[in-house]
């Protein structure tokens, strides 16, 4: 109980987290705490393991040791080492939402029920409530003119706003953000990073592996860097962009060709 | 053909589809769940359901309609021979249905999967509301398709004495020492039936180019 006393305050507390895939590390005793209201943006070359941190804080990636805590609940295990059972691991990841690199829209539902399907099946919102919510909501990632419209119909960029709306429709103490730009046209990548832009303003708690390095600039309060699983470099933007420590990330950096100011 | 003739042949397509119908529920339905218990892959139980599916896939209808109708007073029960026939289509056609459901498991996104579990929602709530659903839609084809064959293949069970619309045939010629009419009239009903099913699998492949994403 003191360990989930200790990090009350924080949206997302991560200790001593390990991860190996059969014999490679992805990820060594790494330490991350996003307070709330806190953008925090992940930085790495591939295979740094960004994206599982990033699947371990809702239990998608199972880690081999150490413990996260969502607003303050543990997700995954017990305290004494008991697996949680199925509801309550549930109950924990509804703390989070969490956004893909590739969408995973449910091509069976339009656009409303994709985003109100949770609320009603997970949260047991009445189905008026759910939609007035989901309104909200769609018309904050300006997809309110595509309620009836099916995933298939829409654009990269259209289906990755529906994907945030639905994410954030259960209310998730932290947003996680997988490279939500990725698998988009070049064109439409300005779309959702506006989007995000804007909800970073509203306050809410986000943690985002992203390639984007100005985004990442301009967006977070707090940039890691990973490599090999190790964070080696962890500050503020402004400082991790302008001046960084180690020779890796000033490397990464140069490759990247970051601008020069957000 | 006379009234009674004609009679006749309705009381047997009647007697096939009530029976067949009845299959299919049960063997969809039985189906999916072996196909679930089977992705638990528990030992000994897992095992037995693969004895069972290939057994029941290799065994003719005919063989396995007489095998449970002759071999259920030796085992104490009194099956009429409805529910004798009855069992013999669901056996064979619950193996192979589970056969459809599990593939329609192993091919569904685990993408998809994922965003539901990620959102909040528990294993099952995830199966009811986002596989099932598709899954649905993209065996219906294949669900059909075995629908169809059980229908055609309920013949069979006339073995064990059931007066279905093949059956009756026989018996209205052995009267009327004219069996092509009654064949005909047995063979267009055929066809309505199935054309039935053909439409419900239209309606659902209308749905299922959605899901093609």
């Amino acid at each position: 109980m003191s360990e989930a006393n200790t990090s009350e305050t924080a949206a997302v507390s991560i200790r001593h987290l390990s991860k190996s895939f059969d014999d490679v590390e992805v990820l060594r005793d790494v330490e991350l705490e996003v307070k709330t209201g806190e953008v925090v943006t992940i930085i790495g070359s591939s295979g740094s393991g960004k994206s599982t941190l990033l699947r371990c804080i809702n239990w998608l990636e199972k880690p081999d040791r150490g413990s996260i805590h969502i607003a303050g609940q543990r997700i995954g295990v017990h305290d004494d080492g008991r697996p949680m059972p199925v509801r309550e691991l549930a109950k924990v990841r509804a703390q989070t939402g969490m956004v893909f690199q590739g969408f995973n829209l449910w091509p069976h539902l339009n656009v409303l029920h994709n985003v109100t399907e949770a609320p009603i099946h997970v949260q047991g919102k009445s189905k008026r409530e759910a939609e007035e919510l989901a309104t909200a909501l769609l018309e904050k990632v300006g997809m309110s003119q595509k309620h009836d419209s099916y995933p298939n119909t829409l654009s990269g960029g259209q289906k990755q706003r529906v994907a945030i709306a639905r994410a954030l429709a259960m209310q998730p103490a932290v947003m996680l953000f997988d490279e939500p730009t990725s698998a988009l046209d070049p064109e439409l990548v300005g779309e959702v990073l506006a989007v995000i832009k804007d909800l970073s303003a509203e306050g809410y708690t986000m943690v985002m592996v992203t390639h984007e390095m100005a985004f990442a600039r301009a967006v977070s309060d707090q940039v890691v860097f990973l490599e090999k699983g190790l964070i080696i470099e962890r500050a503020d933007p402004e400082t991790f962009f302008t001046t960084p420590k180690t020779d890796r990330v000033r490397k990464f950096l140069e490759n990247h060709d970051t601008p020069s100011s957000a | 053909m006379n009234a009674s003739a004609w009679n006749m042949l309705l009381e047997g397509a009647w007697t096939t589809v009530w029976i067949s119908a009845v299959s299919i529920a049960i063997g969809v339905v039985a189906g999916l769940v072996i196909a679930l218990i089977r992705l638990a892959r528990i030992p000994i139980i897992d095992q037995l359901l693969v004895l069972y599916v290939s057994v029941a896939r290799a065994t003719p209808l005919v063989t396995l309609a007489l095998f449970i109708f002759l071999s259920a007073p030796d085992l104490g029960l009194d099956l009429n021979r409805s529910v004798a026939g009855i069992l013999a289509l669901t056996l064979n056609t619950t193996a192979f249905n589970a056969e459809i459901w599990r593939s329609a498991f192993r091919n569904f996104s685990r993408e998809q999967s994922e965003a539901a579990m990620a959102t909040g929602m528990t294993p099952w709530v995830t199966f009811r509301r986002i596989m099932l659903p598709q899954m649905v839609i993209t065996s219906l084809p294949g669900l059909v398709n075995e629908m169809s064959f059980l229908i055609k293949g309920s013949p069979a069970i006339a073995v064990i004495g059931i007066v279905d619309l093949t059956r009756v045939t026989n018996r209205i010629s052995a009267v009327t020492y004219e069996p092509l009419p009654p064949i005909l009239v047995a063979g267009a009903l055929y066809m309505a039936i199935i054309g039935c099913l053909v439409w419900l699998q239209r309606l659902a492949e209308r749905r299922a180019n959605r899901l093609a994403m």
